[in-house]
């Protein structure tokens, strides 16, 4: 049985069979990367502005597995990104609860949270640098600006948009608030948490990678800046490369969350749980 | 008042803007253990009765007594049910079942047990640990009912409860309803703007004319119990549909679609 909602964009795809899948995804693929390297073989693409894709291939090999300069990046661009993730998400997130519960903190608090959103956080990594220096905090300040309003706007969104009749329902049987938010309200804005969730996973990452071009003495951001001025263009888009395997990496993250918490959404998922429950339910009689 | 009334009303005014009067001068009485219907066009206020009655909203004049006492507020005795199955999409039937008991913080294995045996009571016997998206319309509306029992409240309010539910389906609803229903000490208030539906279903039937919304006319209905539904076809049924709607007709005339 297929997924709820899971062929979104494909939709309207004819459905093939695994090699012939296999055989569109290479053909692709193919044309795609091979044109590209045939352009640059034949001198009809400048090295020094499109590299090969074979150049860069090489350079990846040789950052993972001949000198391994890229792992120390890796792990500080990831800790600074995954860090500021924390802080921003949870900063937005418990705003959003407390703006969720108190009508009065809504009205005149949130407005500044707007106000926030609207301005470009990018603009403001020079205050960012000068408050927080040239080390880590810098790059998870900036991260955390720039990934905290998704979460903000989408829990808050979800905990105020319930069903008029589950409210009625809570207050006819007489829940309490705390009830009522922790059964229904959280529940019910889980999903769109979430999404929101998942913006900020990507913005949290860019907001460190343009902490790391401004200054910075690690990470893949200003490892790739220091490629690019001095023309080693190859080596740049290889740590372009790095920074989508680890945009990918969280996003994958992330979507397994998804697919873990919300099994509601999803019929496999559905029969799994129900089966779970109902062995809880049978052992606990 | 007798000890037999359950739900008094004299007087009832609710009104929501200057111009919107929603229930006007709403007199009435509910025996204990009868089924009341409450029958009316779109906009005649009968939703809101019914509100005020479960505490949900406050009336703006009059007097609304249950057992004897004010309505303040929502209140253990008394239960509701939707249009809408308004099932929790995270929970198992059976967990949805559980709710009220979750909220009174009165969860034991015999509250689990009358859970169980609810479920099995409105026909969802192997459906225990099914999540609402895994289950029809009327299923769900089942559960629902299901959850409505496990209140234990005595006095139940349903808001057009099958109204979204095909024929069919709605049919066979409203003749388990009525089995379930059918106890001296249950008191029903079932809203519908299905004239055949309300007479099938009460003891009495309350006629709602809408702007202000009013009571226009409380009809006894006196045909055999338990009903089936061959009962609709028979003259005595059809006279009664036509008594209400002379009382619907002569109030709306007047009145712009």
């Amino acid at each position: 049985m297929s997924d709820i909602g899971s062929d979104g964009v494909l939709a309207g795809v004819k459905e093939l069979s695994p090699a012939k899948k296999l055989f569109m995804h290479l053909s692709v693929f193919i044309i795609l990367f091979g044109g590209w390297e045939l352009g640059s073989r034949l001198g009809h693409v400048n090295e020094l502005i499109m590299p090969a894709p074979t150049s860069i291939a090489y350079r990846l090999y040789e950052m993972f597995f001949v000198t391994g300069s890229i792992y120390w990046h890796y792990i500080i661009t990831m800790y600074e990104a995954v860090m500021g993730f924390i802080i921003g998400v949870s900063i937005g997130m418990g705003l959003a609860i407390s703006a969720a519960i108190s009508p009065v903190f809504r009205r005149y608090w949130a407005p500044y949270a707007v106000v926030f959103n609207v301005t470009p956080g990018i603009a403001v990594t020079p205050f960012i640098i000068a408050w927080f220096g040239f080390g880590y905090s810098s790059k998870i300040a900036l991260a955390a600006l720039v990934c905290f309003f998704p979460p903000f706007i989408n829990t808050l969104t979800g905990l105020l948009h319930i069903d008029k009749d589950a409210t009625e329902l809570f207050r006819s049987l007489g829940a309490t608030k705390r009830q009522y938010f922790i059964k229904c309200q959280i529940p019910t804005a889980t999903p769109i948490i979430i999404a929101g969730l998942k913006l900020a996973m990507t913005g949290a990452l860019i907001g460190t990678v343009v902490a790391q071009f401004f200054s910075a003495s690690e990470g893949v951001g200003i490892l790739m800046q220091r490629f690019a001025f001095r023309l080693n263009m190859d080596g740049s888009f290889a740590a372009l490369i790095v920074m989508s395997l680890m945009g990918l990496s969280l996003f994958t993250l992330m979507e397994y969350m998804d697919y873990k918490v919300i099994y509601w959404r999803r019929h496999s998922r559905m029969e799994e749980v129900s089966a779970k429950r109902k062995r809880k339910w049978t052992m606990a009689e | 008042m007798a000890d037999d009334i359950v739900i008094q009303g004299d007087g009832l005014r609710k009104q929501f803007t200057e111009t919107v009067i929603a229930v006007e001068d709403a007199k009435f009485t509910i025996p204990r253990g009868s089924f009341i219907s409450l029958v009316g066009p779109s906009g005649c206020g009968k939703s809101t009765l019914l509100r005020l009655i479960s505490g949900l909203i406050e009336k703006t004049d009059g007097d609304l007594l249950v057992r004897n006492s004010e309505v303040v507020g929502p209140r253990s005795d008394i239960g509701m049910m939707f249009q809408k199955a308004v099932l929790l999409d995270w929970r198992t039937a059976i967990e949805n079942v559980l709710l009220p008991d979750e909220i009174r913080g009165t969860v034991s294995p015999e509250a689990k047990k009358k859970a169980w045996d609810h479920l099995h009571l409105v026909g969802l016997q192997d459906f225990e640990f099914s999540f609402p998206r895994q289950l029809s319309g009327g299923m769900q509306q089942r559960v629902a009912l299901a959850r409505l029992l496990q209140t234990g409240a005595d006095i139940m309010l349903l808001d057009e409860p099958f109204g979204a539910l095909d024929e069919f389906t709605r049919e066979r609803l409203n003749v388990e309803l009525l089995k379930i229903v059918d106890d001296p000490n249950i008191t029903t208030v079932f809203v519908t703007h299905n004239i055949s539906e309300a007479i099938f279903l009460g003891d009495q039937v309350f006629v709602m004319t809408p702007r202000p919304g009013r009571i226009a006319a409380q009809i006894e209905i006196d045909l055999p119990k338990p009903r089936t539904i061959d009962l609709e076809t028979t003259p005595e049924f059809q006279a009664y549909v036509q008594q209400v709607r002379d009382v619907l007709a002569s109030h709306l005339e007047d009145q712009p679609l």
